[in-house]
């Protein structure tokens, strides 16, 4: 049992106790909102890169605005959205399934969220002290080098990247000695819900990739600031070598914002079925896989970067092999779906909605790790329409069902089903008009990263329609936001298990109290509540 | 083969057809389960698993990925470093070299030219691509694959057209500010008309006049060259004229060249694309004119 619960005081979130809370669901929740504050910033940028793009031509934006905004909209979707919901949604929920108290750190945990804060905090401090990174969220070099980033904001990629990301790494390090060492009694690793099955593996990965970030970021600034010349062929250094060392941290990056969201749709499926997930160990173990496997496949960002056959057949081979165990976890939800009982609640609307989006993202992933069709579509749109789908039909699709399903544990509140409905199928209509086309335009021969685009090609009516896309998922997004307000004043009463769940957070208080348990409990199987609920039914253990 | 984009579009048609059926299949599950099973009254089975159904359904997918890798080796092959695409004739050879933000392409009799690549059909073209400053990168879709083009660092590429065309390219990679109006015209011509058309290139310049006394005098000439008459110290920053005249676009694609056009960028680049590296320079209407009519003259 950790101090914590000793000085909690029962709505202390709601006063100054915010700042030095070091309760694992007020810093759970705290990164969930730090994340749709900066989802919503990310969102207008997004927006207003696509009014840019509406038409051929267009001068809305310069190109330095329009460079500084679509590199500050991908660090923002990941580095201050997808990471601190994902984050945030495990550090709430983890600890209570698996019937701890709190996390193993509490004070650490606090200081993890503030660096992730603090490290968005600095990126953003670069648009009023001399403009934004300008180079992608990737940054390659050498137009990061001083030579030709003449402005300061690489300096501020630099430091806000390294703090964020020390926030990050610190989060995981608590996460995984929690995971392994408070689970409540009976609870072995094999009866672990999935979902702290699939946080644990992305913690893991988080402390061996982030590193390798922080260390380029650090050998960067050695370049900016101290006149190295790690990543400056002018001076002896290698271009390419940046491109190494980012994407052997990009890739396994692309798994921890999306290995959480199959943590979720396992979880919400089964419920909704009404039986227990499909292969529980299949699913579990192709997490592992993919988690292995991840840290091998970087060089599939870089096929047109000239390594040489043999290099480029290796990671083609291994990024195909990596859609594999992604592919055993499609067949095993839907089989988790086959002969159950579906309940249409918001939670599974949003599940079967991501896997739809996610099938779709996968099965271009396959085709880009595909050596020849890479070399036609890699930075073009079709890679744009690609990790979109991958990452908002993928890991935010799988956020919102997250969110429709525990809202009721956190406030005690329903959201309403109709602006549920609608938030829906905004979203799904928004992003199949928004990154759909990016294919199509990508096959058409666009590149991505162009500020403007001439007429004549017959990019007009994509490019239209995908800015009409992008305005009908921030529509979804209005009636998401309508949804939160109408239910925390007047939602209806959740009760502590809405959902018939299976799980043991849903065994205590919606809101959880502070100490989460009245006694910590004791489990015999992977699905505590429904051993409870069945009596006669229970899961062999 | 008609061109190297054909064996990519095949391999491309393989994939999507098995991508088609997978996504087909998923979605039809998807669909059928939800209605189907929803709000069943009834017991339902408490099924934890099925070994074989998931040995089934790991391996088959890896069965289908095995395939895709093999026929994209051979894909490789067919387009890749040493590929002739059916032709017997050994290829031209053409150096590519990016700068910020413009394509310059060098023939090996001298000819040099800038955003304009003229091929010969039916003849497989091995460019060999090099960078000044940054990560370029050199695609043109309706030939298929691209390559960066990274400083220190030399890439090869082949592409092949057998028919005679003009299509579009761009630069691909992010480069900074004006990356999106790095675009080239690829010209794919007859062997005899391009053979006329490079030997023309490698002549020196011809036009005279007024203008080229402005140019030499005002900052034009200490970044373009304009062979046998104006040439820059060290290495070239602008694209070099000689035979400027003769291309269809301006600035790596911002305008058509006709002279009204021509006139309208050297009075302001900065309008037409702006962050570009070429400075606004302040000249009289008459000198404006006398350079215009010199630029489009050097045919």
């Amino acid at each position: 049992m950790s101090a914590t619960a000793l000085v909690h005081r029962p709505g202390a979130f709601a006063t100054a106790g915010v700042l030095r809370t070091v309760d694992h669901k007020d810093i759970g929740v705290l990164y969930v909102l730090l994340g749709i504050a900066f989802l919503a910033v990310g969102g207008l940028e997004a927006l207003l890169l696509r009014i840019q793009l509406a038409t051929p031509n267009e001068r809305v934006l310069d190109p330095s605005t329009y460079d500084q905004l679509f590199t500050m909209h991908g660090l923002t979707m990941i580095f201050l959205v997808a990471i601190p919901i994902l984050v945030g949604i495990a550090n709430y929920v983890v600890p209570l399934q698996i019937g701890a108290r709190d996390v193993a750190f509490p004070r650490l945990n606090a200081l993890s969220f503030w660096l992730t804060a603090f490290g968005g905090v600095l990126l953003y401090v670069s648009f009023v002290a001399g403009g934004a990174p300008d180079a992608g969220w990737f940054a390659y070099a050498p137009l990061t080098e001083p030579s030709h980033a003449v402005g300061g904001g690489m300096d501020w990629y630099v430091f806000g990247l390294a703090v964020n990301g020390a926030g990050t790494i610190i989060g995981a390090i608590n996460l995984i000695v929690t995971i392994l060492l408070l689970r409540c009694p009976g609870m072995v690793m094999g009866r672990a819900p999935m979902f702290t099955w699939m946080v644990l593996i992305t913690s893991v990965l988080i402390i061996a990739a982030y590193p390798v970030l922080t260390s380029a970021l650090v050998m960067l600034l050695v370049d900016r600031q101290l006149g190295g010349r790690f990543f400056d062929p002018a001076g002896g250094g290698n271009a390419t070598l940046w491109q190494h060392l980012f994407w052997s941290f990009g890739h396994p990056e692309v798994y921890i914002v999306i290995l959480p969201a199959f943590g979720m749709i396992s979880e919400i499926v089964p419920v909704f079925s009404g039986k227990p997930l499909f292969g529980y160990r299949f699913v579990a173990g192709s997490g592992i896989a993919i988690g292995f496997l991840s840290f091998g496949v970087w060089a599939h960002h870089m096929f047109a970067v000239g390594l040489g056959d043999a290099e480029n057949a290796f990671f083609s081979a291994t990024s195909m092999l990596i859609a594999v165990p992604t592919g055993v976890k499609i067949f095993n939800w839907l089989a988790t779906m086959w002969r159950g009982r579906i309940r249409l609640e918001l939670p599974m609307v949003f599940a079967l909605g991501f896997i739809a989006t996610f099938v779709i993202g996968g099965l271009t992933g396959v085709s880009l790790a595909v050596v020849p069709i890479d070399l036609y579509t890699t930075d073009s749109y079709y890679v744009v329409g690609h990790l979109h789908y991958v990452l908002f039909g993928g890991t935010f699709m799988a956020v919102f069902a997250g969110l429709y399903y525990w809202f009721p544990k956190v406030t005690g509140r329903l959201l309403g089903r109709r602006l549920g409905l609608a938030h829906f199928w905004l979203t799904m209509v928004g992003l199949t008009a928004a990154f759909l086309p990016m294919h199509w335009l990508g096959i058409q021969g666009m590149p991505r990263r162009v500020w403007t685009y001439p007429e004549g090609l017959g990019w007009d009516w994509s490019n239209l329609v995908s800015t009409i896309g992008a305005f009908v998922i921030a529509a979804g997004a209005l009636a998401l936001a309508a949804n939160v307000w109408r239910s925390l004043r007047s939602g209806e009463p959740a009760g502590d298990d809405p959902w018939d769940a299976y799980t043991l957070e849903w065994s205590t208080l919606s809101p959880p109290p502070a100490h989460n348990f009245e006694s910590i409990p004791s489990v015999r199987g992977k699905r505590p509540l429904w051993d409870r609920k069945h009596p006669d039914r229970m899961d062999e253990s | 083969m008609t061109s190297s984009l054909e064996p990519i579009v095949f391999l491309s048609l393989v994939v999507g057809g098995i991508a088609a059926v997978i996504l087909g299949g998923v979605l039809v599950a998807l669909v059928v389960f939800t209605l189907r099973y929803r709000d069943a009254r009834r017991v339902v089975p408490q099924i934890h698993g099925h070994r074989t159904l998931e040995i089934v359904w790991t391996a088959v997918p890896l069965a289908l990925l095995v395939v895709v890798f093999v026929l994209s080796l051979v894909t490789l092959g067919q387009i890749g470093r040493g590929a002739t695409f059916g032709s017997l004739e050994p290829p031209v050879r053409i150096a590519v070299t990016g700068h910020q933000w413009w394509f310059e392409f060098r023939y090996a009799n001298g000819a040099v030219t800038a955003n304009e690549l003229h091929i010969p059909a039916g003849i497989p073209v091995e460019l060999a691509l090099e960078s000044t400053d940054v990560i370029h990168d050199l695609w043109v879709p309706e030939l298929g694959a691209k390559s960066d083009v990274i400083p220190g660092q030399r890439n090869v590429m082949r592409l092949f057209t057998a028919r005679p065309g003009t299509f579009a390219g761009t630069c691909a990679e992010f480069c900074g500010l004006e990356h999106a109006w790095m675009r080239i015209v690829v010209v794919a011509e007859p062997r005899a008309d391009f053979d006329r058309w490079v030997a023309a290139q490698a002549a020196p310049a011809s036009a005279s006049g007024r203008g080229l006394d402005v140019f030499r005098s005002a900052v034009c000439s200490s970044c373009h060259t304009v062979r046998g008459q104006v040439s820059v110290s060290g290495p070239s920053i602008g694209p070099d004229l000689t035979h400027v005249g003769s291309r269809r676009t301006l600035a790596g694609g911002v305008l058509a060249n006709t002279p009204d056009a021509l006139r309208a960028w050297v009075a302001d680049p900065q309008r037409y694309k702006p962050g570009a590296l070429m400075p606004r320079v302040p000249l009289s209407d008459a000198d404006l004119d006398a350079v215009v009519a010199y630029l489009e003259a050097l045919k």
